[in-house]
């Protein structure tokens, strides 16, 4: 049976695939996309974090055929063509990122928050990200970054 | 390897389980992690992932019924977000929006929660306070478990190895009630609770209900802390001697664990606490 799902807007449709395999092994082992990290493998630190329609989960926890039919976004469909997104853009200019790791868990986190929050407190952003651990930061550059971005994206929006 | 099948009906998914060799995935938050150290360690693999997410009956919530109804998928997500839950099974509501951190809320389930066994299981807690018994299929039929018949011990459960966690009906406290969940953690985001508490208090305090997580082998109800509350005068008072009781039931129960020294004082003032913030929901006065 094929595994088929929808990888950052295109369909893929994948063979063998093993029923204990998560998705992030099937996205960096099989796929080659390297942006998700793992950190933990048991769902604490949030490296692992990509959007399966829409909402963020852990891939660590996630089998590979529970996405079956699916959407899964990754970092690496987060940027619009040759530019990055807002989110991206915005923990690049807030000094978000210092040794990168935990990065792209914390932007797939914080987009679920702004597609269903455009504007959330620190508070909120606070315990949207509470979920991606960030051992370089202090996570206070992580939500003003958040909090940058989701200005951005209001005023795209309006 | 194991072989990944999504349940299309409810016979289908009690079929597969008759014939043994199946390992039921709901949200796979805690599967995933026993699976992946089966691999490490070159542990035995479940023959079938038998995904029953999709299942109907699996999904239904049904809050207006005399009996509600929560199907054994529902995520703790959609339990929290979801206003009826708020209003209806505050406890519930609550503990769902504390468990794990956004991701595990996304996928894991209360069924899944359930079924797993962990002392700790924060939706537990919750569910017992809230009166659940599980309703379970097999191709035998289907029977209702109490919580304590369905979680036995410590990772422990009385399902067979054919049945299906369907959901659970609950008999709440009284509407209107005031109903909390507190929780103590290493830090206050992704902890396994150290310690937890469901907590129901209706005006009349007739049916007032106490739950302690974390504590015994198994979420359970204070017996003996819900008898001292029931028609006794509220009041700050109360609280405090319910607190009392609640850590003398810890003790008995457990003896003098390590954690005792940490647990026992924490049991008191939570439990106080967490009744004047239940009673305080009611607009009483503190």
């Amino acid at each position: 049976m094929k595994l088929s799902f929808e990888l950052n807007g295109e369909a893929i449709s994948l063979e063998d695939v093993p029923g204990e395999q998560s998705l992030l092994e099937l996205l960096r082992d099989r796929l080659g996309l390297l942006g998700t990290k793992e950190g933990c493998g048991v769902g604490e630190c949030g490296a692992c974090s990509v959007l399966l329609d829409g909402k963020v989960v852990n891939s660590c926890l996630t089998a590979a055929w529970q996405v079956a039919g699916r959407k899964v976004t990754t970092i690496e469909g987060m940027a619009r063509g040759d530019e990055l997104h807002p989110l991206q853009e915005a923990f690049v200019e807030a000094g978000a990122v210092q040794c990168g790791f935990c990065t792209p868990g914390m932007v797939m986190a914080a987009s679920d928050l702004l597609s269903h929050h455009p504007d959330p407190g620190d508070e909120q952003i606070k315990q949207s990200l509470a979920g991606n651990l960030c051992r370089c930061t202090g996570y206070h550059d992580i939500v003003r970054a958040v909090r940058k971005a989701a200005r951005q994206l209001r005023e795209e929006g309006s | 390897m194991s072989r990944y099948l999504k349940a299309g009906s409810m016979d289908e998914a009690l079929e597969v389980l008759a014939e043994g060799g199946a390992r039921v995935l709901a949200g796979g938050t805690d599967l995933m992690i026993h699976l992946r150290r089966a691999k490490q360690e070159g542990g035995e693999l479940p023959e079938v992932l038998l995904d029953v997410s999709g299942l109907d009956e699996l999904r239904g919530l049904e809050l207006e019924a005399e009996r509600p109804y929560l199907g054994a998928a529902l995520t703790f997500r959609s339990l929290h977000e979801s206003p009826q839950v708020r209003k209806r099974l505050g406890a519930l509501s609550q503990a769902a929006g504390q468990v794990g951190s956004v991701q595990v809320r996304t996928t894991g389930t209360i069924g899944g929660n359930a079924a797993n066994a962990s002392p700790a299981a924060d939706g537990v807690s919750a569910l017992v306070a809230l009166g659940a018994t599980a309703v379970l299929a097999s191709p035998r039929g289907r029977r209702r478990l109490s919580l304590d018949e369905l979680i036995t011990g410590p990772y422990r459960t009385g399902l067979a190895g054919d049945e299906l966690i369907l959901g659970f009906e609950l008999d709440p406290p009284p509407d209107g009630a005031g109903q909390v969940f507190f929780k103590v953690g290493r830090r206050s985001a992704v902890s396994v609770a150290r310690l937890n508490l469901a907590a129901c208090l209706d005006r009349e305090l007739s049916d007032p209900r106490v739950v302690l997580g974390s504590c015994f082998p198994t979420p359970r109800r204070l017996a003996a802390v819900e008898e001292l509350l029931t028609g006794a005068t509220p009041g700050e008072a109360l609280w405090r001697q319910a607190g009392e009781l609640a850590a003398q039931q810890f003790q008995e129960a457990s003896g003098d664990r390590p954690s005792a020294v940490y647990k026992v004082p924490a049991i008191r003032r939570m439990t106080a606490r967490a009744l004047a913030a239940a009673w305080a929901e009611l607009g009483g006065e503190a």
